[in-house]
């Protein structure tokens, strides 16, 4: 049997080498195995190849109760792991009927926008690294470490914390955690000027992003990307206004878009998503009461009615559905996870042909797939 | 950069093994820096003032014994150099990287880490040497044996204070140039022998780049020898007395600094080795001591190539003198310590860049290396001939 | 769109339609001139008694959401491809067949793609346990009287009309 994993080489073309970029190589961010045709630096031909990760979480979850696949649902984008649990959540929640008392609403989007700074943060340390610079990485990760330290204290764990759950939040939270959020945010925002003065002013860095690997705005909405790559096409859709959810209706903040759809605008919206993170955060720190419910109530035996429900959320990559069919039992039927770097990284062979290798590089890095939710 | 302070109460205390972040011992790495410092500093002085001058004061050399000792003694100890440099040079550079990145580098083995790059090459020495059955054999050995044979011939060109040489070259920059385009040849060679197409793709890019910034520094380089008048290291120095050359040839030193950092393929030009593009580029399937000797080869040229920019725009050796005799011994240990001072500032300034910047890409390379550095190369050597011009005329 | 033959219901905040698998790709082509132009997802399941396509869909501009979605049998589980539609869908059939083992005709590039090519077994299929492994016991349930995109009374009424 042919080997399916690799391209043929054209006949009578010698020029093109074909070349297996991962999956193992140190700018994939895990497990991504692209087959590329390269003439000289420039690339002829590119596909994608996904699964190396693959645990199949949608058919171990149909043998887990409602509860037990809350700490499953934390193992896809374990970049930003708590995120991943709120979509799931909704929609049993919506299934449940269960009313979230707004006390927990302003937890969970508290841990929702730390958690977003805190995957945009490992994102920029390991998109600089692809790029060459080493120290924002240490940067990155030496502030991520704050928010893991925060989310440490109140849950328990540090990346993947299972600490949303039906009707609110596990467990109130740490004492000193409010105070602990705003030390944060005030340290954190004397940090920013430095990632911006290290990343987005250098020039260095701007030769290598601005006008590389263009996406337009039509091919951007049909190919289903989402979160900042579509943003920095121009397209102003983020789940956080177009289907609210937890504490968002209440709170102001403004989604930062781009025209340009190249790298530097995918860095770009980043950077800002940070800010309005800050924003937002700090908004929800005022309005939160400091004592108060913080689960609503929720049978013991988690049982929801039959019928099927598709909540999103907007994580840091983008667009999380949650596909939750049930049919009245403990054990779910069904459950789809639609993971936005799935969909974004659709977009390889659109971005990569025609581009330099080293492009390429960066091209990815700006999608910034996780791989533990590509493959699930 | 602002620092928030480590929480008092966490859950799980880090384990601390052999040191204490919370109590960073700064005077025990300070010293450290002294004394890898003042180790270059007895290696320069034995290897470059003690030995020739024994050998001259009693005109051993005129002997062909006399001579064949001198070229092994001065052999072994240009290679010993070349390890002390390297060594200090790679435990400097990740203790700067920590200080840059706020963290604490090196620290375990030896006081505030110091012997951590002993041990490394320990290591490296204990691995197994592979070779995979593809590559070509030969070439595959022979290639880190150019690199660094070629960095280290380089060591023997340097005049570290006056009559302080191993080889006095009326060709000095000339022999420079021929013999640093010789590394070139094995990173090239190395990178094709191994039958991997990461370092085939290595190779194309190091050939590329190391050929194409060949051409601006040796321009840079023959400016400095028609301002000075002459191609030796010696009378370059001796020439910048009132004036450094760095005034004179400004556009010069920029084309030798950029072109130099092009030369050392380091950030932001280390495209031919760029580990997140073609995984560790030429040197992919080296492993053991054929990839120590790239590494100390890299290492030894960090140290040279300041060292001539500094014979070359920095006035060598120059410094004050105290009243003492400029060719007696002592004054030659104050010259080769003012000269091995300056050429610290440089690498501290080259890894001060590599520390910050994100890499060029391959296409940029080029159009800096021949859209922009040539003509400014040229531009210099016309001023540096107006110059000298001018300083016939007076 | 009076031909097609399909059951509209408003669950929660969006439209679901339940279509028969003929009208399937027409219904989509029909929701995507009415301006649903994001596709949020494609979700392949076995139902029990057959396989099922449900095709979440977003307007941008317009803010609705839809749900599309309909059943095929096991013995022939053949939808037509919506890739030329939206080409984001591209990647979410080619895992609906992987995972679930629907064959989406017409689709360009229709081969596994998280699990490895050599896979015989479809592993989401209700036939196979969490270990791939085929249950002894396990029977399809019976084709549905009255499938989705019908309506149940529809028949009754029209008996008694």
């Amino acid at each position: 049997m042919r080997n399916p994993t690799t391209i043929e080489p054209v006949p009578g073309r010698t020029d093109e080498m074909i070349i297996n970029m991962g999956p193992q190589h140190p700018a994939t961010h895990g497990v991504l195995k692209v087959v590329i045709g390269l003439d000289g630096e420039r690339i002829t031909r590119a596909v994608p190849h996904i699964g190396f990760l693959h645990r199949n979480h949608e058919k171990i979850e149909e043998a887990r109760t409602y509860t037990q696949i809350i700490s499953y649902t934390d193992r896809m984008d374990y970049v930003s792991g708590l995120q991943n649990e709120l979509p799931f959540i909704l929609a049993v929640e919506d299934l449940l009927g269960v009313e979230v008392p707004p006390r927990a609403k302003l937890i969970r989007t508290i841990f929702f926008e730390l958690f977003r700074i805190a995957s945009h943060l490992v994102w920029l340390g390991t998109g600089m690294l692809d790029l060459g610079a080493i120290t924002p990485f240490l940067y990155t990760f030496r502030d991520r470490e704050k928010i893991l330290e925060i989310t440490e204290k109140t849950a328990g764990a540090r990346m993947l914390p299972n600490y949303f759950t039906f009707g609110g939040v596990r467990r109130d939270v740490h004492p000193d955690f409010f105070k602990d959020v705003a030390a944060f945010l005030d340290f954190f925002e004397t940090r920013l000027p430095d990632y911006y003065a290290l990343v987005l002013d250098s020039p260095v860095f701007q030769a290598r992003a601005v006008g590389v690997g263009v996406l337009s705005k039509e091919r951007a909405i049909a190919r289903g990307a989402s979160g900042p790559v579509i943003r920095a096409s121009g397209v102003p859709y983020d789940v956080r206004k177009a289907e609210p959810y937890d504490a968002y209706p209440e709170l102001e903040f403004e989604i930062p878009t781009r025209e340009e759809g190249d790298v530097y605008a995918r860095f770009w919206v980043r950077f800002r998503e940070m800010e309005e993170s800050v924003k937002i955060i700090r908004q929800a720190l005022e309005k939160v009461p400091k004592t108060g419910p913080y689960k609503g109530k929720v049978p013991p035996r988690v049982k929801p009615k039959p019928g099927a429900r598709y909540r999103a959320v907007e994580i840091a990559r983008g667009h999380l559905g949650a596909y939750v069919v049930s049919d009245g039992s403990e054990y779910p039927a069904r459950i789809k996870h639609r993971s936005p770097s799935f969909a974004n990284l659709q977009l390889i062979p659109d971005l990569f042909v025609g581009a330099r290798f080293a492009d390429a590089i960066a091209i990815l890095s700006s999608l910034d797939p996780v791989f533990g939710e590509v493959d699930r | 950069m602002s620092r928030m302070p480590l929480p008092t109460e966490r859950l799980v205390q880090p384990r601390l093994v052999g040191y204490d972040p919370t109590r960073p011992k700064p005077w025990l790495e300070r010293i450290a820096y002294a004394l890898f410092f003042s180790a270059l500093w007895v290696m320069v002085v034995l290897a470059y003032g003690v030995v020739p001058t024994v050998f001259r004061h009693y005109g051993w050399l005129k002997s062909p014994l006399g001579f064949a000792a001198y070229a092994v003694i001065e052999a072994v100890l240009a290679f010993l150099l070349a390890a002390v440099v390297a060594l200090i040079l790679i435990v400097v550079l990740r203790k700067y990287l920590g200080k840059v990145q706020e963290r604490v580098g090196p620290m375990h083995y030896g006081p505030a880490g110091v012997f951590q790059t002993v041990f490394d090459a320990l290591k490296l020495l204990g691995k197994e040497d592979f070779a995979p059955r593809r590559v070509d054999w030969l070439i595959f050995r022979l290639a880190p044996a150019i690199v660094f044979v070629s960095a280290f011939l380089l060591m023997v060109a340097i005049p570290v204070a006056p009559g302080w040489l191993i080889a006095d070259l009326d060709v000095g920059l000339l022999y420079i140039v021929a013999v640093s385009t010789l590394g070139a040849y094995g990173v090239v060679l190395g990178g094709l022998s191994q039958g991997n197409k990461w370092g085939l793709l290595g190779a194309f890019r190091a050939g590329a780049q190391l050929v194409s910034y060949e051409v601006p520094l040796a321009i840079a380089l023959l400016s400095v020898g028609v301002y000075a008048g002459s191609l030796r290291f010696v009378d370059i120095v001796e020439h910048q007395y009132g004036l450094w050359h760095v005034v004179p040839l400004f556009l010069s030193f920029i084309v030798y600094l950029v072109a130099s950092i092009a030369e050392l393929k380091a950030t932001p030009f280390d495209l031919p080795e760029a580990e997140s593009e073609i995984v560790a580029g030429y040197n992919t399937e080296y492993s053991g001591m054929s990839f120590a000797f790239f590494f100390l080869a890299e290492f030894v040229e960090l140290f040279l190539l300041p060292g001539f920019m500094v014979l070359l725009f920095f006035g060598g050796w120059h410094g004050p003198l105290f009243g003492l005799d400029p060719t007696s011994f002592a004054a030659g240990l104050l010259q080769s310590f003012y000269f091995l001072v300056k050429v610290a500032v440089w690498v501290w300034i080259f890894l001060w860049i590599r520390a910050t910047l994100p890499r060029f890409r391959d296409d940029q390379l080029m159009d800096l290396a021949w859209k922009g550095l040539l003509p400014l190369s040229l531009v210099g050597l016309l001023v540096a001939a107006l110059f000298r011009m001018f300083l016939e005329v007076l | 769109m009076t031909e097609l033959r399909y059951k509209k219901t408003t669950e929660f905040d969006e439209e679901v339609y339940a279509v028969h698998p003929e009208d399937y790709r027409a219904l989509l082509e029909a929701l995507k001139a009415e301006g649903f132009d994001y596709p949020r997802s494609l979700t392949g399941m076995d139902t029990g008694y057959g396989l099922r396509v449900v095709v979440h869909l977003y307007g941008i501009e317009s803010g609705k959401k839809a749900t599309v979605f309909t059943d095929v049998p096991y013995d022939d589980p053949v939808v037509p491809s919506v890739t030329d539609l939206w080409p984001g869908l591209e990647w979410f059939e080619r895992e609906a067949f992987d995972l679930v083992g629907i064959r989406f005709a017409g689709h360009p590039d229709l081969r596994r793609i998280l699990l490895e090519e050599d896979w015989t077994i479809h592993p989401l299929q209700k036939r196979y346990d969490t270990g791939g492994y085929p249950l002894p016991d396990w029977q399809p349930a019976p084709w549905p009287e009255t499938p989705p995109w019908e309506e149940p009374q529809a028949s009754e009424e029209g008996g008694e009309a």
